[in-house]
């Protein structure tokens, strides 16, 4: 055999294995669904429970043992903040606790009896203010709130305390402030949960979906294989490992590449999300995670031996995954073990990345480093399926031989 | 009673038949609960990599740059030279935010023209973001009080007067049974149990449909003197068990390893996973009995198990969401369970006012009672659809 016959077997290997895959994978409902509903509806399921963005008019109470103009002036300042709703008032602590365990609130502010006083005297008044702490959101947004209405009620009280003293023209026009400062958030400008989670989310959903698609295909080559006494008569395995990894993931990218579109392009545009980037940038970026997924799925759809099982060990993975890639937990701050099992996960660079292709305009240039490292994980996945799938061919050759070469494959036709 | 008997050590036989039932029952819950642990033992990503921009290099600046680095939020990682340097850094990922001192700064603060200190922050990773945000605020906020103050003294008023006139109203905010804003304590104690919930319904919806795909369900009714209740009872009841372990494994972890809050009569969350275990394997009995077979009925418990993270309101409130949506998070057995921790083991309150959670765990129970009849008709008569 010269070499050009082996260029063109394996050319011609590569064409019969992605026809062959794509075949498998529009005759299989349990794969389409993987494959088509699953990166198209879970996307917008997800934004629709945290489209609202922002945490708005949470209830508290209030309990003004003061009852001055002032403290209720201050009520009033509170009331109107985006993130406080106050519900009303309570007597005392203990009332306004009662509203709390009954799920009324989840916000108590306490004004002292001599807040107005120490207002006059000149003196600081201190308001503690309690917030109920099983949603961090929820607590953000009272601090945030709360420390404008501190500058802005500090800031009205200091002008008629000057005023009143009669003071200095210079310390007078001191007042407001001898310095600007000025808070400029980037990628995400509105601070939305929505818009902050869904761009890593969506590319989660594109390599899980990916590899439960793949799995489940693997699981259906064993159960064919069960069925037909240890031969797969739809697997292709007179071609050369190499292309017959390509051809599969070859397929793959074919499904895949038009869906990165909608996913990744028409998601964030449906929901006004953070949105900068355009689509040759995305795919530039997110092919090499594609490439690297498809041969991780080779690799584990080596191990799951039925079509369903793969939902068993692959779904709950999409939250450890989730973690590992640092959108919750920031990597920075993650153990160096921690952090070499989330290098190995694609997504976990697919994420980095296109989120700042996505809201931070940076460039394809900017992400070498995930870029490179996402394909450094094909390489990696790529020899360890060879491996693999080398050894699965040598166990069909050994289970055809056994059986006499009188497979079924031929029936079926190529 | 002897019927029950052989169904549950069938049940028994069934889980140790196979080695996938050990690893989703027992090794996956068990390592996912280290992982969580161990990934956020730190309680809050403090000192988040960010840079600063000096264009002034005056006393002055040089004294902000080293109170960002005595920051406890932030760390500066970059003493950068141009805006357009540390907006690369941000766009590589190396910092989250910076903190930009224009030139002139000193100079035009103390000529009393008011200069522009200005940092920007990357919200497009939320912690980080936020933590370098809150270092960048608290910075400014004291730069500046630090001049008024030097100013008002310098006119003369009293230097006690005028600390109180920087800041006339503190508002003190008291972070209820997490007062150390513990990351962890809040994701841990959401996240693990909803992984548990997730694999309880796999499990349970595996183990039963598994059986009509390979048509031993005739079998196993049989086996079970033909009554679909002791049928279900003996292979649900081993596996409850061990779930049931498996979260007070995960219960010892968090609030004994771990020390997170646990304000409460421990038998208060025992009660409370035991439930939820119960629970969630009624839902996944209710699946299967609408949709009897194992791969829609395992997708639809996956997308519920999955979806149950989010709709459940671990991390956006369920109040905030749209009406339509957030309704559906009350059909989670996960959603009371959440309620029922946050009520007990992290506030403390009376059992009194989390009664309806317990309610809710043990009406999901019962739910399934309803379709005893269409599963037997369809164990009968087992059709595996691909």
């Amino acid at each position: 055999m010269n070499i050009f016959s082996n260029i063109k077997l394996w050319w011609t290997s590569l064409y019969r294995v992605w026809r062959r895959e794509l075949y498998l994978v529009f005759t299989d409902p349990g794969v389409m669904l993987f494959f088509f509903a699953l990166p198209t509806v879970y996307p917008i399921v997800y934004t629709l429970i945290y489209n609202p963005e922002l945490v708005r008019e949470i209830p508290v109470v209030v309990v003004d043992s003061s009852r001055t103009a002032a403290s209720r002036e201050f009520t009033r300042t509170v009331n109107q903040t985006e993130a406080i709703n106050v519900i009303g008032y309570a007597a005392n602590l203990n009332e306004a606790r009662e509203a709390m365990n009954s799920h009324e609130c989840f916000g108590i502010m306490e004004i002292p009896a001599d807040y107005a006083e120490r207002l006059g005297r000149g003196e600081q008044a201190i308001v503690p203010f309690y917030s109920e702490m099983s949603l961090l959101i929820r607590y953000r947004s009272f601090v945030s709130a709360l420390t404008d209405v501190q500058i802005a009620t500090g800031a009205r009280v200091q002008g008629e305390v000057l005023d009143a003293g009669g003071l200095i023209t210079q310390a007078k026009a001191m007042q407001g402030s001898p310095i600007n400062s000025e808070a400029n958030f980037m990628g995400d400008p509105t601070q939305g949960f929505a818009s902050f989670v869904i761009p890593g989310i969506i590319v989660l959903i594109l390599q899980q979906s990916l590899i439960l698609g793949i799995t489940m295909l693997a699981g259906g080559i064993h159960e064919r294989s069960r069925r037909n006494r240890g031969v797969d008569p739809m697997l292709i395995d007179d071609a050369p490992v190499s292309s017959f990894i390509m051809g599969k993931t070859l397929c793959y990218l074919t499904l895949y590449v038009p869906l990165a579109y909608y996913t990744l392009c028409l998601v964030p545009d449906m929901f006004s999300l953070p949105h900068v980037g355009d689509y040759m940038e995305y795919i530039s970026y997110i092919l090499p995670m594609l490439v690297a997924t498809s041969m991780l799925g080779i690799c584990l759809g080596v191990f799951v031996t039925e079509r369903e099982s793969s939902m068993l060990v692959i779904v709950f993975t999409s939250v450890i995954f989730l973690f590992l890639s640092g959108l919750t937990w920031p990597r920075y701050a993650m153990s160096p073990f921690w952090t070499l099992v989330g290098d190995l996960v694609p997504a976990t660079w697919g994420m980095e990345g296109f989120i700042r292709l996505n809201g931070d305009h940076a460039s394809v240039y900017q992400q070498t480093d995930g870029y490179l490292k996402m394909w450094g994980l094909t390489l990696l996945y790529f020899i360890g399926a060879w491996f693999l799938v080398r050894n699965y061919f040598k166990l069909q050759r050994s289970a055809r031989l056994r059986n006499g070469n009188k497979t079924v494959a031929a029936t079926l036709g190529d | 009673m002897k019927l029950l008997w052989n169904s549950i050590m069938r049940g028994c036989r069934l889980l140790v038949s196979r080695k996938i039932y050990f690893v989703m029952m027992v090794i996956v819950p068990v390592l996912s609960t280290i992982f969580f642990v161990d990934l956020m033992k730190e309680g809050l990503p403090l000192q988040a990599p960010t840079a600063v921009v000096d264009e002034d290099h005056s006393s002055m600046s040089r004294s902000i740059t080293r109170a960002l680095g005595a920051s406890q939020m932030v760390a500066v990682d970059y003493k950068v030279e141009s805006f357009h340097d540390a907006i690369d850094k941000v766009r590589s990922g190396r910092i989250f935010g910076f903190f930009y001192i224009p030139a002139n700064f000193e100079q035009e603060t103390v000529a009393g023209r008011t200069p522009t200190l200005s940092y920007y922050t990357n919200m497009t990773y939320y912690v980080p973001g936020t933590l370098s945000f809150k270092g960048f605020k608290t910075v400014a906020v004291t730069v500046t009080g630090g001049v008024v103050q030097t100013t008002l003294v310098s006119n003369g008023i009293d230097s006690g007067l005028a600390g109180a006139l920087l800041q006339p109203v503190v508002i003190q905010d008291h972070p209820i049974g997490n007062p150390w804003l513990n990351y962890s304590i809040y994701l841990c104690n959401s996240f693990v149990p909803g992984l548990l919930a997730l694999l309880v319904m796999l499990v349970t919806v595996y183990t039963i449909a598994d059986e009509m795909k390979r048509g031993t369900s005739i079998e196993w009714l049989r086996e079970s003197g033909g009554s679909m209740t002791v049928a279900l009872a003996g292979k649900l009841i081993p596996q409850t068990l061990i779930f049931t372990v498996i979260g007070l494994f995960i219960q010892a972890v968090l609030y004994g390893f771990s020390h997170f809050p646990m304000n409460c009569p421990a038998w208060h969350v025992w009660l409370g996973v035991f439930m939820l275990v119960i629970a969630c394997q009624a839902f996944a009995v209710t699946v299967v009995e609408i949709l009897p077979n194992l791969r829609i009925a395992l997708s639809i418990v996956s997308l519920t198990g999955i979806l149950s993270f989010s709709i459940t309101g671990f991390s956006f409130p369920v109040q905030s969401m749209y009406g339509g949506v957030g309704i559906f998070s009350y059909l989670i057995p996960l959603r009371y369970y959440f309620l029922i921790y946050v009520d007990q083991a992290l506030n403390g309150i009376p059992l009194y006012y989390s009664r309806y959670y317990y309610i809710a765990l043990a009406v999901f129970t019962l739910v399934p009672l309803l379709g005893l009849k269409r599963l037997k008709k369809q164990c009968l008569k087992p059709v595996y659809i691909p």
